[in-house]
Parts: structure tokens; sequence; C-alpha cells
């Protein structure tokens, strides 16, 4: 990670320059940092994972032990290793490595293999090491472990990629996914909490605790929490396999030390030496022990073990203590090693849980990015690995019990290799998970939700693309939860968290997008030299002896291990020289190190320490430290506490440490594409930041590689006139998404009522906006394979007629052919019957085959048997479908009106797009204007106009400049001009704004949402209409639409929508017992065969005379018959 | 990248029962595959191959 500089080289401004430039197209040396920036979080962390991580997970698996016939065999994994993925031994291949693009082409899964060292011993004698294929695991795109890994965009492009692939993604089943980033709490921190829900736990529970998320080095994380009962005793409550336990805190501190009882009162009573209340709670606390009959810590961790062992499934011959000593590593304060260092921090906890019980300390808000980390895609990959490997262990044992039932196994290396093939394989969990985005685990690994991990990265565009990779996501959980206290947006997220691009609607606010400038820490840092520079600085270690009293003093928490006390009047300067140390790379600090000073204040504030932070998973970001003048990463926690200016009028001396790097630092990588956005009313940039995402654009460059169920392209691309600088920054010039358009500000036609839109014809037919859509279909014959027969192949029988010139030989369609609704599709048969069948084309619109690609399998053995047929359906704007400029104003085509109708300018110039100026006033978007009028400029002078937010203001005004632009170019300062009726030729009477605006095409179009239908399939129970547009069915003519026919008295229209054109019915009723169900069709004698003569009985009067027919709804006569099956009889009353 | 071989129809016609196809792969070799062969580049062994584009067809 190397902070400095990144943000040095900023481009001064847009240019178009290197459009034309002759070296555009050509592939550089080396990949632009700008894009591969963006998703550093999820390759990086996944490089941690599979590297370090993997070892480390391994070493913290504990041996598997068990008995097998009175042996005590034990397993231990001593080393796993991930392979890059490669083809299966015994292919035929030249290049065994498999690339990305294969498995998106073929559908099929990126993943490497995974091999474990598994080493077993019987009765403690070590027997050797097997090594082990546990399965395949998938892998991360552009990952150290992918074979992509730091190629240059020239050998990218020959492996079918992008130039500036970014990776970050795995791809399953063709299909490419992305573990989302969720907010966790901070690792390793004490949490001060309030929640009114803890009163319930038991009797005596208070709504007050302190809550640590604890996360070891390999990522497993426990939650712990410190409960405050009213007698003022502490209960420590920790989960361990989805279950609850709760602990007195006595006992905890007793089992980890062998202090005195009298050592210990000392330890939690530090700074509160003169509280007699929290002096009697401590000592009462310790009394509970000894009551028990337990006064040393031997006494307690039997007791413990005796108490926990049932629940910890572990071997019958492990001592209590050893049982209690096992439930201590896995369960409390697991980020530290030894139990000296779980003490102190169990007693600074303590400490703050009897500040915030009295109300000497605040609360923390856990919803606040303070007190907030992410779960990085490596975190999650790395815990699910670890878990399923040991589950893979627990599955040998049951392997084991299973042979030795049926036959006497001996424990030797073959017959264990042979067991561990039976073992779990692992890799359809891993798909499982990147497939679904669902947890199947058995610990949970201390997440609240189990669902929505992973989402797929849509190419529908490049910035919808790219923000799957910013994206955080506050959990699925908060989704459902009725306050909006998640979902507010807190200052304190400033810097981290774009204000403006969530979503509206139902995850609002849940769903949040990183800052441009915001980083994910992902790496590790060595630390171990940290306590010591402290204690060199002035830090009183734990165990030493302090000059002042211990009230004022701070604590020092490094990563969560209690390094010592600190004189409140030091700790500023510590801080300071820390902060020094950390921007100048001195002393082994790491760069992302998060000083933390919470100072005392004599308030009852926030719980005052001296917190330092180097872990993973934290988010922060660059600001220019004024003192050192260079790039200072700073942390969300240590934020709040410092003076940040955004302008330099804003630097106070003395005040000020740092500066903002620049004033858009606050806006995500999308919300900086928005040109003016600073002079848009807020709730707009934020609907841009939504539609921007629904733009058809130029996703990628490989649309022959790709096999996606559906892509879109935009036939005419252009690079805007208008923009900001950071879309140059990002290169976005390579994934365009819009068209720059003259648009007239008119009210023309009444075409363009209601924010719609109308387009000018010539334009149209000159290509604006045409697009097209890719659909991929893949057809694999061996699926339509019935009893393991294997002789499907593509063809034609020669001379079929169903064919004719349709088909070619080889059963596909010609490529460029055009096929329409029933046309042959493809063709195969079956070499052993000698049958062909032929497949029809069954969608009503109208396609090209754009190309099909012949796939075989992972062996390259695979016969003519799957394909995947590409087709082009052109979708050029039709009316109905939805535009919008890039301020959130969308419109939808309502007319293409003919040129020589459209309004012209003076110079004969016609607008594309007649925009409605009713859209302004309430929308107040002037960015638009102002992008109008800088279009227009930039047009005129051959120039491209920065339109990044901030650079204009009341004194330095966007209109000024670019009005004096436009003046120079002889054209009106404000941007308007003289129009003449297309219609009639007379002049109009207003002055018309007339600009260059770039407009954006969604992707919501009308062909794919038209719906409508006289006659067609009708539901089997109730014969009514079925619905669906997939199924040509109706749209519901529901209640409200019934109220609306009702109220305007037109009954008529009501019985024909509800009753003749649903489900009318004539049926047969008995007027004497008022029975819908009990006439029937009486046997006709044979001399009625010749007539059509039809005679109803009722059943239970015997009587012919009384049928009669009545006109009812089908679903009426159903809901007879099912009342009758419950007993309930209806009566008609037939007047 | 998608015509820059011959057109080898010709060389197609001769085997009547098994229908012959030329797939291609991004190598730019063709490959002449018959109904019950596997499917892999010759060249490069490679596991993608692409059908040709021909004069011939009714459009």
């Amino acid at each position: 990670m190397d902070p400095d500089g990144r943000w040095r080289n900023l481009p001064s401004g847009p240019t178009l320059k290197h459009l034309t430039d002759p070296l555009y197209g050509i592939p550089q040396e080396q990949q632009k940092p700008a894009l591969q920036e963006l998703t550093r979080a999820h390759v990086e962390s996944f490089n941690y994972a599979v590297r370090e991580g993997l070892s480390h997970a391994v070493q913290a698996i504990p041996p598997f032990e068990f008995a097998f016939k009175d042996e005590r065999i034990s397993l231990t994994i001593v080393d796993a290793v991930i392979s890059p993925p490669t083809v299966p031994k015994g292919s035929i291949c030249k290049d065994l490595s498999i690339y990305p693009a294969e498995c998106r082409g073929r559908r099929s899964t990126y993943r490497g293999k995974l091999t474990a060292d598994i080493s077993w011993s019987v009765n403690g004698i070590p027997k050797g090491i097997i090594k082990q294929f546990l399965g395949y695991v998938p892998i991360m795109v552009k990952s150290k472990l992918c074979n992509l890994y730091s190629l240059p965009p020239r050998a990218l492009i020959e492996h079918h990629e992008e130039a500036e692939e970014m990776g970050g993604y795995f791809i399953i089943n063709g299909i490419e996914k992305v573990i989302r980033m969720l907010i966790m709490p901070r690792r390793n921190f004490p949490i001060a909490l309030t929640r009114p829900k803890w009163k319930t736990r038991g009797p005596g529970y208070t709504q007050y605790g302190v809550s640590m998320h604890c996360v070891r080095d390999e990522h497993s994380a426990v939650n712990m929490n410190l409960h405050y009962l009213e007698n003022g005793t502490v209960m420590l409550n920790f989960i361990y396999r989805k279950e609850l336990f709760f602990l007195p805190l006595g006992f905890a501190l007793k089992a980890l030390v062998s202090f005195s009882d009298y050592q210990i009162f000392q330890e939690l009573i530090k700074g509160k030496e003169d509280d007699s209340f929290f002096r009697n709670s401590v000592s009462q606390m310790l009394r509970i022990v000894t009551e028990e009959g337990c006064s040393t810590q031997k006494q307690v961790l039997n007791y413990l073990g005796e108490r926990f062992r049932v629940k910890l499934n572990l071997p019958d011959w492990y001592p209590d203590a050893q049982a209690a000593e096992f439930l201590f590593n896995q369960c409390i304060c697991i980020h530290l090693k030894s139990n000296t260092e779980k003490f102190y921090v169990l007693c600074l906890m303590t400490r703050k849980l009897f500040a915030l019980a009295k109300g000497e300390c605040m609360e923390e808000n856990p919803d606040s990015l303070v007190n907030q980390e992410v779960l990085t895609p490596g975190q999650l990959f790395l815990m699910f690995l670890k878990e399923k490997m040991e589950a893979w262990l627990v599955s040998i044992k049951i392997a084991l019990d299973k042979k030795a039932q049926k036959t006497d196994v001996s424990i030797n290396t073959d017959n264990l290799m042979k067991i561990f093939n039976l073992g779990t394989d692992l890799t359809k969990p891993f798909e499982y998970l990147l497939a679904t985005g669902n947890l199947r685990s058995k610990t949970g690994l201390g997440f609240l939700q189990d669902s929505g991990l992973c989402v797929v990265a849509d190419k529908l565009n490049f910035i919808r693309y790219l923000s799957h990779f910013r994206c955080v996501h506050r959990g699925a959980d908060f989704a459902k939860m009725r306050t909006t206290t998640v979902r507010r947006l807190l200052p304190e997220s400033w810097g981290f968290l774009c204000p403006v691009h969530t979503p509206d609607g139902e995850p609002c606010g849940l769903m949040n997008h990183l800052t441009a400038t915001c980083e994910v820490v992902t790496q590790f840092a060595y630390t171990a030299s940290v306590p010591a520079l402290l204690c060199s600085l002035g830090v009183t270690p734990v165990d030493g002896a302090l000059h002042r009293p211990y009230s004022e003093c701070y604590p020092v928490l490094l990563d969560g291990v209690m390094v010592g006390w600190v004189d409140k009047e030091l700790a500023p300067s510590i801080a300071d020289s820390l902060r020094h140390f950390k921007v100048l790379r001195e002393k082994r600090i790491p760069p992302w190190m998060e000083v933390a000073l919470i100072p005392m204040t004599g308030k009852p504030s926030l719980y005052p320490g001296l917190f330092l932070f180097t872990t993973p998973c934290r988010l922060v970001r660059p600001v220019q430290n004024l003192e050192l003048g260079r790039e200072e990463l700073i942390g969300t926690m240590e934020q709040i506490f410092m003076n940040i200016a955004i302008f330099e009028d804003e630097v106070f001396a003395g005040v000020t440490t740092h500066q903002e790097l620049f004033p858009h630092s606050l806006l995500s990588v999308i919300a900086n594409f928005i040109p003016f956005s600073d002079h848009n009313q807020s709730p707009r940039n934020m609907y841009q930041c939504q539609m921007g995402k629904q733009t058809m654009g130029f996703p990628l460059l490989t649309y022959r590689d790709r096999s996606d169920n559906k892509l879109y392209r935009l036939q005419t691309p252009q690079s805007p006139l208008v923009r900001p600088y950071m879309y140059d920054y990002y290169d976005m010039d390579n994934y365009p998404i819009g068209t720059n358009a003259i648009v007239a500000v008119i009210s023309y036609t009444g075409y363009d009522m209601e924010d719609a839109m109308i387009v000018n014809k010539a334009s149209w037919e000159r290509g604006f906006a045409h697009g097209s859509v890719y659909k991929s279909e893949f057809i694999d014959l061996s699926e339509k394979i019935k009893q393991g027969d294997d002789s499907l192949v593509f063809g034609v029988k020669p001379g079929d007629p169903r064919i004719v010139q349709k088909l070619d030989n080889d059963g596909l369609p010609f490529i460029g052919a055009q096929l329409q609704y029933g046309d042959p599709y493809y063709s195969y048969l079956n070499l052993n019957t000698g049958e062909s069948f032929v497949m029809y084309y069954k969608s009503k619109e109208n396609c090209i085959v754009d190309n099909i690609k012949v796939c075989s399998n992972d062996t390259g053995s695979g016969k003519f048997k799957c394909i995947c047929i590409t087709m082009r359906v052109p979708r050029n704007p039709t009316i109905g479908d939805k535009f919008a400029s890039r301020h959130g104003q969308k419109g939808i085509l309502s007319r293409l009106w003919p040129a020589e109708d459209m309004p012209f300018t003076e110079s004969g110039m016609v607008p594309d797009i007649l925009f409605n100026p009713h859209g302004f006033p309430s929308r107040m978007t002037i960015g638009m204007l102002i992008e109008s009028m800088a279009g227009k400029s930039a047009a005129l002078h051959g120039l491209c106009h920065d339109a990044t937010p901030f650079i204009f203001s009341e004194e330095n005004s966007a209109l000024e400049y670019f009005g004096e632009m436009l003046k120079a170019a002889g054209y009106n300062f404000y941007g308007t001009e003289r129009l003449y009726s297309g219609i009639s030729g007379v002049e109009l009477e207003a002055d018309i704004f007339i600009g260059v605006v770039y407009y954006q095409r969604l992707r919501h179009m009308v062909s794919d949402k038209f719906q409508v239908r006289t006659t067609g399939a009708r539901d089997k129970v109730t014969n009514q209409p079925i619905g669906g547009r997939n199924v040509q069915g109706g749209i519901r003519f529901g209640e409200m639409e019934r109220d609306a026919l009702l109220a305007h008295g037109t009954s008529f229209l009501l019985h024909d929508r509800l009753f003749n054109c649903s489900d009318r019915s004539v049926a047969h009723v008995c007027v004497k017992c008022g029975s819908l169900l009990s006439p029937l069709l009486e046997k006709p004698p044979p001399s009625w065969s010749a007539m059509r003569n039809r005679k109803y009985n009722c059943t239970l009067c015997n009587r012919t005379d009384t049928i009669d027919t009545v006109s009812v709804p089908y679903v009426f006569r159903y809901f007879v018959a099912e009342l009758a099956a419950m007993n309930i009889k209806v009566k008609l009353d037939v007047i | 990248m998608w015509g820059l071989t011959v057109d080898t129809q010709k060389d197609a016609k001769p085997s009547k029962q098994q229908p012959m196809t030329f797939i291609y792969r991004k190598c730019l070799t063709e490959n002449e595959i018959i109904s019950r062969d596997p499917i892999r580049c010759r060249e490069c062994q490679y596991r993608i191959m692409y059908r040709k584009r021909t004069k011939t067809g009714g459009f």
C-alpha cells in the first residue's frame, strides 16, 4: 500500500485529446492504477486469505481427536495449498492453465485445487503425513492465484480479457459473482451499548453492556458481551456454536490468571479507587467465586471444565481443566494470545461497563461508522474455508465409523487414504455459497445474516459494474427493521461513504458506496515493536507502577491489547509523535495505523483512552497533513477528533491540522461523474446515481468471448463534451454511456407533457441512441439424453423439408442469419436411431445470429454437444423508451418528430431532443442548464469543459464563465436563441434555451414491457385469463379499478370486464332445491343419438322440470364445489 | 478475424454421411470436425471454437 502520490497527478482537466492520440487503442505497457484501485480491497484481501491467511487458519484448526477401537486417533491439518486453475490431469492440452475468459465462455467455474497435508497419529505417536485433495475452490480473478495476475494489457487481450481488467470477482458457472462488503462491528474494540432488550436476558439484567467483536488474524470472529446486573455484578456472555452462554465475570477472571484476589481487585478498581460502590461490587463478584469453593485458578478451571464439557464435544480423555482452557481459547477474547492479556482487556471492559452504567461515559453508537469496519471478500472466503476444513475432519471420523461397521478396518496409511477420499468434498459448498449467496454454516461465522452475501457483477454498463465493488451493505437484517436509525446519514461517515450514492426507497441508507478516495486496509502490520516504542515515548506498561493516580491516565490499547497507561498531559504529544512516525514511515509504524485519542472532558463523553489500530478491514482515506505536507491515511475513529479543512481559506493556524485532497472527495466514483453536481438539488444527484446504473452503454470490449444471458450495447456512444476530470482519471472513454444531443428547452407540440420528450426523426435515422441486446443461449444436448444414451449430436437429416436452407449441415443456423418466430433454430440427430429433431425459434422478436460457440468439457474431450448461440436483437429507440440526462431528469420518448417539422434556429440548426421547460422549476437541476450552456460553448470552441463540482461559486459564477464564452462565439450570453416554428416557419416569440446535453439511454424499453391480450390461455382451475407477460396473459383488473368503474356508474362496462371477458359460464341449477351441484346430465336414450337434446336431472329432487340455466362466474361453481367438500351447502334463490 | 481464411467449403462436400463443419478458434486455425470428434483446437487445444461465417445460407 503506497498512498503517497496516488492523488497527486490528477489530470488538470478533461480533454478529448487522447481520443485522437495516435496511441489510442494500442495496449499500454502497464495497466492504469486508477481502475485497479477500485477493486483492490477485494483482490488484496483474497490474496491475503489464500496465502498467509490460509496458513494461519490451518494452524488455528485444533487437532481433531477421536477414539477408534480403544485407540486415540488424532488428525491435524499441517498445511494447505490452493493451486491456480488448471485443467485436470489427463487432458490433452498445450497450456495447462485455465483462463477466466474460457470459464465465462463455457459457463464453467474458475477454480483451483485445494490440497492439504494431513498428519495423523495414533495414541500420540505421529504416523506420517498424507497429501489429500479436498476439493476445488473458486479463485478470484486477478488475484495472486489467478493466471492473469500481473499480466500487462497486451497479454490480457491475448487471453480475451479487457485491457484494463480489474478482477475482484469469482466466476461461478460462467457468471461473475462479487462477495459483498458488509458492515461489521469494529474488531477488538470494546463498544459500550445500551439495549433495552438485554433486560429480558435474565433476572437482574440491565440494558447496559459492553460488547466486543473479537477477530483473530485468520479472521475467525467471536462476539463477546459483558452485562451489567442490577446488583452491581457483571456477567460475561459469549456464543459457541450458535448457543448463548453466560458466565459470571469473577470466574472468567480467576480462570485466566493465577493472581491473588487482591491483585484482581486492584486491577479492576484502577481509576476508581475511591468509589465505594464499585469496590463493593468487585469484591462481591470475587466472593461468588469463592463461595462455589474455587479459590485457586486450577479449581476454577476444573469447575468450569466440568460444567462446559458437555457442550464442547471434546474427547473423553481430556481433563476438565483442559476443557476449560479450550473454551477460553475458542470463545473469550480470541484475538489475544496470552491469558494475561485477556485478563487485562476484560478488566478494562469491566471498568468501561461500570462507567457506562453509572452515567460517567456515553454509550457508543453501533450504527456509526466510527465503531464499524467492513467484511472483505477474503475474510468471508477464509472463514468459510476454515470451517469447511474442520467439517471435513469430522466427516472423516463419520466415514471411518461407517466403514468399521461393515468391515474390519485397521488404521494404516493405505486405509486412511481410502477413507480420506470419502470425506465431504469442499467443491459443492463453495460453489453454493458463491452462486446463491447463502451461507450454510454450523457456526454462522459470527454473522447476523446467512443470505445475500454475494451478488452478480452485472455488466449492464461499466458504471454499474464498477459500483458493485464499491458497495458497502449494512446487512440484510436491517432491511426489515422498522426504525430508521440504521439508515441515517451520520456526519462521521464524511469522506468514507458517499452521501449521494445510495438508492432511494427500500434499501435507502443501508446500501452505501465508498467514496472515490476511501480505501479498505487489507494488510496486516508487524506490531511487535510498537509496545516498546510506546514505552519509550512515555507509556507505563500494564504491570508497571504509575506516578499519577489512574484516574488521571488514559489506558492505551493497541489492536485490542492493553499496552499500558499514559499520563493525561503526555497523551496528546504521544499521539502526535505516533502520527508523525506514521506519516513519515518511521519506526515501523504502518501508514494505515489509526491513532485515536479520545480525550477526557470531565463530562460524560466517550470513554477516554488512546486507541491504536493497525488491523485490516478498516476504512481509511487519504487527507493532506498540513504540518508535514504529505498525504496521511486517516480512519473513521480518529477523524472525529481531527480538524480537517476543505478549502484553503478554512485553514486556521493552530487548529486545522489537515486538509481534504480535493473538495469533491466526499463523493463516490459515480457521484463524481455527475457534471456540476453542486448546482443540483441533492435528490436529483441521487437519482442520477441510480439511473447511471441503468443506462445502456458499452460495458465491455470483448463481446465475442462472452456468453452472458443478456448484454446491452449502445451502437453510437460518444465522449461527453462536458465532464468532471474524474471521468478522465478513470478513463471512462473506454466505456462510454451516452450521446451528446442538441437539446432545446421548449414546449412545442404537446407531445412533451409530463416528462415526455420528442426526438428528431432525422437524428434517429442517423443512429441517435441506437442499441442492441445480445442474448446468449446454451444448448447442451447431454441434458436431453434419456437412459444414458450418448448418441445425440448436432446435425441435420439430409433433405429434411423442415429445414430447407435455414440451417447448415451441422444443424446450426448460419452466422448472420435473421431469425423470426417459427424459424428452425437448431437441429440434432440421434446417431443410434437416425432420428432427427428440429427446434424452432420461439421468441416473437426478430434477431440476428451473432456468433455460435462450440464448447468442449474440462478435459477437452467433449463431443459436438454443447453450443452457445449468441443472438443480437436490434433495439433502436421506439416510442416509450426511456432516456435521461445526467441530472436525474428522465423522460419517455413520446414521438419521433420529422426533422422538417422541428423548430430550427437562425443558423438552421435543428435540435435532437425537445425537452419540456416544466421539467426545471420544481426539480431545480441548475446543473443541467449549466451543462447545456457549457456543452454549447464546448462544441462551438472545440473544447472539453471541466464540470467538476465546487469550482464555480457565487463570486465566480458558471453563468458568467460560459455566458462570456458563448458571447465570444457570437451567441446569446444566456444560451438562448431565436427559433422558428418548423410547421409554420414563423419566428417564435420566446427566446429558446438551446444547448448540448449528454443524454443516456436507459435499459427500460417498451419491447421488454408491452403486454396485450385479446384471447388466450386461461387458468385451469378458475377458468379466468392468466397473468404474466411471457405467457401472453392479461393485466389484472383489480379492486381499485373496479371501484373506479363503480364510482363512474358504468355498470355495463364493469359487467363486461369482470364477467363476460373473464370467466362467464352457463350453469344448470335446480330451482327447487337451489343447488348448483345436483343437476346432472341424464344418459340419453339411444333413440336420441341423432338429436342434440340434452336433459338434466336434479339428483336430489329427482325432477327434470325444475332445472334452469344461470350465468355465473366459473370460479363460483368451483367455490361451491369446494364448500361442498367441507360439508357446506350453497343454496341459490333463483327467481 | 472472421474472414481471414480462405473459404474451404468445397473440401467439405465430399464426405456425405458425416457432415463436416469448419470451426474456428481465435488462434485462427481452421479445424475440421466430424460429429463424433472431440471439440478441441488442433493447434492450441483450446476448448471453445467458433462457427465460421459462410457465404451460403438463405439470407
